[in-house]
């Protein structure tokens, strides 16, 4: 951030939008007398309407609540997800300029050929379709030939500046927010320098590329997981070349069934790839929403974008296949117990009360068919924030992204019912994480004792 | 002094706790097999269901796997090195395409004087 200097006319306009759409909040709430939630629901909607208005920064910003549960009220976290991160292209000769600068020669040196009409555009990064000039033997999967179909995502010029300009306007004002009562809990600061530091990493796409291939090396023995190759000599800080991958997006997968694709199954699956990301890799793609995700016409799912990655940590990821798995057996004091394991700890004088309230939460949207994740998710952080209980910040992110993988999943078919899939693949990870021998080892002495307690009782 | 009725008794219980532990097993395969939305009981009941209903399922692949006269665990050892040399390989491969990052990186830093 530092060198970047705040714009004073930017700082109005910041300020001016963020009080229209505040004072609009205020009188669609009838000052506030609509009720708690649908009060917020109000607020989010037209704090997300600022975003979009005020531009790149403050789209990245909302797409940062998006994935902070553990911090925002899920009416906020939710709403976020409908931001529109499309904005007008840049030029090609500027685009061309960005390309040249990180190689040292003429784009047409580079590729043998290269359209100039993007493809994609958003706030940080354009693509555009290209050609192949000389076969290339990628990381993994198999050399591609001189002539096949390349997407070239390219940094915007100025993109980032332009965003760090915001983010300078906007830190002394955050600062001065954070001081007042309501705002003091949320610690903007340091969410802002956590901001920062992500559009850091999104900036350069070298990251991304590097993590592409993690996943598909992760999913090399899958049959039914892709993700497009990358071209590393024409992959830079500001471009990444890859294999272009045709497919459909969810939302067109009834134009893969008619191709003889069996997008139903694929969707299950996809909960199949989430919950192995999580729960034996322990990094998971924490942007997935229908436009990073492709149904191929050879059957299978492609991973795109991998701007945005969440980790576990090892200790963790029991913990989270006892959570899920005692969430989708309905099993309330099971999951407030394990959850203390991830830092999600209810104070002992509210613990009945909590697991109460969970496991009513559990009967209502697990009664029904497919069973409701996302209503649960938004019922249990609500319950989370009344009570105060801080809810740790891998925690939030799951929760989020189970909720985005039912919604994915239901993108193709709306009956579709993860917590099915969620089922089998959490009961075998227990099964293994139980029959670990150290664990055997502890514990087979207090088993022994406690079938001789009963035998002789 | 141990008779042919204790040991003919001990037996009978033991044929006994089998059968009943059969019956339960069996039970709760079936009740885990029928689980569907908004039956799950909110105990730890239904997981040991859901357990048991997947162990009978394995066990049936298990049966087949025998009848095919497959071996699990020469196959897994297998496995696991070739899990391993993936492992190596892609490191390798990952390191090449490092390097032709750089290769172009450094391209770009050597036309600078040419483009100034």
């Amino acid at each position: 951030m530092g060198g970047v200097r705040p714009v004073p006319s930017r700082r109005l306009t910041i300020i001016r939008t963020f009080l229209r759409h505040g004072v609009r909040a205020l009188l669609r709430t009838r000052l506030g007398l609509v009720g708690r939630t649908r009060s917020r629901e109000i607020r989010a909607r037209e704090l997300r309407l600022a975003f979009e208005s005020l531009g790149p920064a403050f789209i990245k910003l909302g797409q940062l609540i998006s994935i902070r549960p553990d911090v925002f009220a899920p009416q906020y976290v939710f709403e976020m997800e409908h931001l529109r991160d499309a904005v007008s292209p840049v030029s090609f000769a500027d685009i061309a300029d960005v390309i040249e600068r990180d190689f040292g020669k003429p784009v047409g040196d580079l590729f043998a050929d290269i359209d100039p009409e993007p493809i994609g555009s958003a706030s940080i990064a354009q693509v555009y379709r290209a050609t192949l000039r000389d076969a290339y033997t990628p990381v993994i999967g198999d050399t591609l030939p001189a002539g096949a179909a390349l997407a070239v995502k390219v940094i915007r010029p100025n993109s980032r500046t332009t965003i760090m300009a915001d983010i300078a306007v906007i830190t002394p004002l955050v600062r001065r927010l954070s001081r007042l009562g309501a705002l003091r809990r949320f610690n903007l600061p340091v969410l802002l320098d956590e901001f920062a530091q992500s559009l850091a990493s999104e900036c350069d796409l070298r990251i991304e590329g590097r993590t592409s291939d993690r996943f598909a090396h992760d999913f090399a023995d899958d049959p039914y997981v892709t993700t497009p190759a990358i071209v590393w000599p024409l992959t830079g800080p500001n471009v990444l070349t890859m294999q272009f991958v045709k497919g459909w997006h969810l939302d067109d997968a009834r134009q893969a069934e008619l191709a003889g694709v069996d997008a139903r199954f694929l969707a299950t699956y996809g909960a199949n790839v989430f919950m192995k990301q999580v729960m034996v890799l322990g990094r998971f793609h924490a942007d997935l929403h229908q436009s990073n995700l492709l149904i191929t016409p050879d059957g299978r799912i492609c991973y795109l974008d991998f701007g945005i990655m969440g980790t576990v940590a090892d200790a963790d990821k029991e913990a989270i296949a006892q959570v899920l798995a005692a969430t989708v057996y309905a099993d309330a004091r099971r999951a407030i117990d394990y959850s203390a394991d991830l830092g999600l700890v209810v104070a002992d004088d509210m613990r009945d009360s909590v697991t109460a309230r969970v496991g009513e939460l559990m009967r209502r949207t697990f009664s029904t068919s497919p069973r409701d994740v996302r209503g649960f998710a938004i019922g249990f952080l609500s319950i989370m924030n009344e009570q105060r209980v801080s809810v740790p910040r891998g925690f939030g992110l799951l929760i989020k992204a189970l909720v985005v993988v039912e919604g994915c999943a239901q993108m193709v078919y709306s009956d579709i019912d993860i917590v099915d899939a969620a089922k089998d693949f959490t009961t075998e990870l227990v099964l293994k994480h139980m029959l670990r021998p150290a664990r055997l080892y502890a514990r087979i002495p207090r088993a022994i004792d406690a079938a001789l307690t009963e035998l002789i009782r | 002094m141990l008779t042919n009725a204790d040991v003919m008794k001990f037996l009978a219980v033991w044929e006994l706790v089998h059968e009943t532990a059969d019956e339960g097993l069996k039970a709760a395969i079936a009740r885990g097999q029928d689980t569907t939305p908004g039956d799950m009981k909110t105990d730890s009941g239904s997981f040991v269901d859901g357990l048991a209903a997947m162990v009978d399922s394995k066990k049936d692949a298990i049966k087949l796997q025998l009848a095919a006269g497959t071996d699990d665990a020469l196959a897994e050892r297998d496995g696991a090195l070739s899990r391993e040399i993936a492992d190596l390989r892609f490191e390798v491969a990952e390191l090449r395409g490092r390097i032709e990052s750089m290769h172009a990186a450094l391209d770009a830093l050597a036309a600078i004087p040419d483009r100034a």
